[in-house]
């Protein structure tokens, strides 16, 4: 019996295996029988790291060993905190908020003359080719003063 | 060497501070290959594994002064250092898949298990491989951080950043998940073979 049959016995039969039938609980208690006093999750876990072992890789120790000598080597000019996540995320952050600033500064330079349209349009004034204003001041207005 | 390995782990992370490539060495003889384990089977890929493993052990050339021997266990700081990087690691991957430049996909393990069908043993070490891969990244940490780092309660609850209590409950539903698979699987190979 393998520890997956074990486990689809007990789904099948329940927690007690005393309560199993009689050829599965014979089964079952040969296959516990190695580890009878043991924790059943430490059996799981056991299984676990049986299962997740890796090939070993004997050149794991020259590799950091190399990583190490090259970055002692060549210093690096660029700040730590610039390369890492954190760095990297405040520069595109500063950046963001700059194009922003920019942005409205240019936009603002653009309200002026459009203020000027709208204000020629409000008052039924024929908006001049060259550009200039096209508000122009009543004479009667003038004489008034 | 000899000398250096049979040191402890907070004497071989005191010498490596001081600069000690030997202690380093040592270090990396006692710890690599279960850190390495945990990083590839958490990641599910070899060759990202394989660069997480260097980074934390050049991290601990770097930093290793600033270990604190008072405050944990050094197996439970290396640990710490090998999650946050494993966790950074995913980040990096889900960005680079999410913009298409990477077509590299979680080991497909339900595979594994049908290559290496030689005996029922080796099956069923795949079988649990692909159960692995297959649980949640939190319950596959903490089953991992357990079976493969040894770590106890505390200590995993130290290196995920969660309580002891939320560990537990992670660690429940893993192996609960896990033996799911297995029973699963036997009951697939059963209809099968019928």
């Amino acid at each position: 019996m393998t520890r997956a049959e074990f486990e689809k016995n007990r789904r099948r039969f329940g927690d007690d295996i005393e309560a199993w039938p009689a050829p599965f609980r014979r089964q079952a208690l040969e296959f516990l029988a190695p580890q009878a006093n043991a924790d059943p999750d430490d059996v799981l876990d056991g299984l676990v790291r049986e299962a997740a072992l890796v090939e070993e890789d004997g050149a794991l120790a020259r590799k950091v060993m190399a990583r190490i000598d090259r970055s002692a080597a060549r210093p690096s000019l660029v700040p730590s905190f610039l390369v890492a996540p954190a760095g990297i995320a405040a520069c595109a952050a500063a950046v963001l908020v700059a194009a922003t600033v920019a942005g409205y500064q240019v936009a603002r330079l653009e309200d002026q003359p459009q203020d000027s349209e709208l204000l020629a349009l409000a008052s039924g004034e024929r908006l001049p080719d060259d550009g200039s204003s096209a508000i122009i001041p009543d004479p009667g207005e003038e004489d008034s003063l | 060497m000899a000398d250096e390995a049979s040191r402890g782990d907070d004497e071989l992370l005191a010498r490596i501070a001081a600069g000690s490539q030997a202690a380093l060495s040592a270090l990396m003889a006692r710890h690599g290959r279960g850190l390495r384990t945990f990083a590839a089977r958490y990641l599910g890929h070899a060759a990202d594994a394989e660069d997480v493993v260097q980074e934390v052990l050049v991290t601990v050339w770097k930093q290793a002064a600033r270990f604190d021997p008072e405050k944990g266990r050094a197996s439970t700081w290396l640990y710490r250092i090998t999650v946050n990087r494993c966790i950074d690691q995913r980040r990096r991957r889900a960005l680079r898949n999410f913009f298409g430049l990477d077509d590299l996909v979680e080991e497909p393990a339900a595979q594994e298990a049908d290559a290496e069908a030689a005996t029922a043993a080796k099956q069923e070490l795949a079988i649990v491989r692909d159960g692995l891969s297959r649980l949640p990244a939190r319950q596959r940490m903490a089953l991992l951080l357990r079976a493969v780092g040894e770590l106890d309660i505390g200590a995993i609850a130290e290196v995920m950043g969660a309580s002891a209590g939320s560990v537990e409950q992670l660690l429940v539903r893993g192996r609960r998940a896990l033996r799911d698979h297995l029973a699963d699987a036997a009951a697939g190979r059963e209809r099968k073979s019928s």
